[in-house]
């Protein structure tokens, strides 16, 4: 079998990700450098199965656990983004992922969040959308429904915007049409869409710890300035 | 709730190992011992593993840090070692930056691991009497089928090529006026194989071969095979994507300026021209014949 190291130790999770090429079969391997990196990894699995349970396509994942474990992650097919996408030529995959988030995740008996919901993690084709990279899995209450979704948002505004937050009025259209469209699938009591970048970013910092890594490091929207978040709230709100 | 715990070991820098597969039933060796963090993490992963390290000083500090870790699988060997020893043992070789090894023992003209790297007083001129004949220690303490992982900076293939080349003219001169230059002609093809072997990754190939390897594998690896971020199997370089690895800089604008520079010339080297020969490290894994 042939590997190739695609990450190592990101943000300091202690894992390596290698793409394996055995035979004809190409497959995903997460491997743990640390006790730590286990915890990581076997949380990794929890979000597979939570997410895959009721899938209509059969994912399998496999968890080897050595004295640092493994996780094989089958190769899906379809169209792949970059870590550095942007809005402007994505609309039509963000309105798929938010339609496919509001049915998904309202359907299933328990709530959760991904984590590092971002378009990099998704795997798109014309009939199914593919979720990876589970790490910061957890389970939570159905009020904080809309967090992973608003983050992702985040992240494409930051891309967009180049770090600078400002952004043309045909993203700040598209950004008020997400929300909306958002917002239909959410509850009554929902914490986060009142204030979505507000209430993201207190969410994260409150249940730092179930992320499994130091958010402040690895999430931008841990260290922006309010007047920033006001800014994005007040685009999609008003 | 899972918290955050700091009283760990992470082993990362030994992400080139973790291409081997390591059996939990294996018998392990490290020649040289050069990254704990390898020697640990194999031994984590082996039944037992073996190190052969080079001074007593190295001893003291492995040993340390192998108490630390509460590791008992293990056994040092002083660099004395002798070979019979060690024949048909291992399942795994591990030689990590052999290289620099190979340097080390050029300059302080001994050898330590490998027989006849330097100093071989043998007519023959055969490819392992040439002073790298350091690949038939490893596959001899190797059972057949058994795997050799060698790590190695690419740029010292052309300083070992010249301090190698270096030795040799020395002796040359120093023999020339007792042998009237009846051994030019050996010199000359010494220089040649040296070169062969060192310069090219076919003459490296042949040379693995030509000591009882077969299935052997060249990974580039990035920024440096003491702590690799990304490697490319060069035989999958068609399916595999190379995207710049992160370039760590202190703060200020100057690193920041050098790193941004070595992002662009790694794209532009490695992306658009596929000139992977010229990768900074390389690792190497090889089985021995059954």
């Amino acid at each position: 079998m042939l590997y190739e190291l695609i990450t190592n130790n990101t943000h300091n999770n202690n894992i390596a990700l290698y793409k394996c090429y055995n035979a004809n079969k190409v497959f995903y391997r997460k491997a743990a450098f640390s006790h730590w990196g286990n915890k990581v990894i076997e949380n990794e699995k929890k979000g597979y199965d939570w997410f895959y349970k009721d899938s209509e396509t059969l994912i399998e994942t496999r968890l080897k656990k050595k004295y640092f474990y493994e996780l094989d992650i089958p190769q899906f097919k379809g169209k792949k983004f970059s870590s550095e996408s942007v809005i402007s030529g994505n609309e039509e995959p963000i309105g798929r992922i938010i339609d496919f988030y509001k049915g998904q995740w309202s359907a299933k008996d328990v709530f959760a969040i991904h984590g590092d919901l971002a378009l990099c993690n998704f795997i798109i084709d014309k009939k199914n959308i593919k979720l990876v990279d589970w790490e910061h899995f957890h389970y939570s209450d159905k009020e904080f429904f809309g967090y992973d979704i608003i983050n992702m948002l985040f992240i494409l505004i930051e891309h967009e915007s180049k770090r600078t937050f400002r952004l043309n009025k045909r993203n700040m259209d598209f950004l008020k049409k997400c929300y909306i469209q958002l917002i239909e699938g959410a509850g009554n009591n929902n914490k986060i869409l009142e204030k979505p970048f507000q209430n993201s970013k207190d969410y994260l910092l409150r249940f730092k710890d179930r992320f499994l890594t130091n958010v402040s490091k690895k999430f931008v929207l841990a260290g922006s300035p309010l007047s920033v978040l006001e800014h994005l709230d007040s685009i999609v709100t008003d | 709730m899972l918290v955050p715990q700091h009283n760990y070991t992470n082993l990362s820098s030994a992400a080139g190992l973790g291409m081997i597969g390591f059996n939990e039933d294996a018998i392990a060796v490290d020649y040289g011992c050069v990254c704990f963090d390898s020697f640990i993490y194999a031994s984590r992963l082996c039944k037992k593993i073996v190190g052969i390290v080079p001074s007593s000083e190295k001893l003291k500090t492995l040993q340390k840090r192998l108490v630390e870790e509460d590791i008992k699988n293990y056994e040092l060997v002083n660099a004395n070692y002798k070979e019979r020893h060690f024949e048909d043992v291992f399942d795994y070789v591990i030689i990590n930056c052999f290289l620099e090894q190979l340097l080390t023992e050029i300059k302080h003209n001994k050898s330590i691991y490998f027989n006849s790297i330097i100093g071989a007083k043998k007519k023959d001129n055969s490819l392992e009497k040439t002073g790298i004949g350091f690949l038939q220690s490893a596959c001899k303490g190797l059972r057949p089928g058994g795997k050799i992982y060698l790590s190695y900076a690419n740029m010292l293939r052309i300083n070992i090529l010249f301090q190698l080349s270096m030795h040799k003219i020395m002796s040359f001169s120093l023999s020339y006026n007792l042998r009237k230059g009846l051994g030019f002609a050996s010199f000359v093809k010494n220089i040649y194989l040296l070169s062969s072997c060192l310069l090219s990754q076919k003459g490296l190939e042949t040379l693995l071969k030509s000591n009882g390897f077969v299935d052997i594998e060249k990974y580039a690896v990035f920024p440096d095979h003491k702590c690799p971020l990304k490697i490319i199997p060069l035989s999958k370089l068609d399916e595999c994507s190379y995207e710049p690895v992160q370039h760590l800089y202190r703060e200020g604008s100057l690193s920041r300026i050098s790193a941004g520079v070595k992002r662009r010339v790694g794209r532009l080297i490695f992306m658009k021209f596929k000139l992977f020969d010229l990768s900074p490290s390389f690792i190497i894994t090889a089985r021995k014949a059954s």
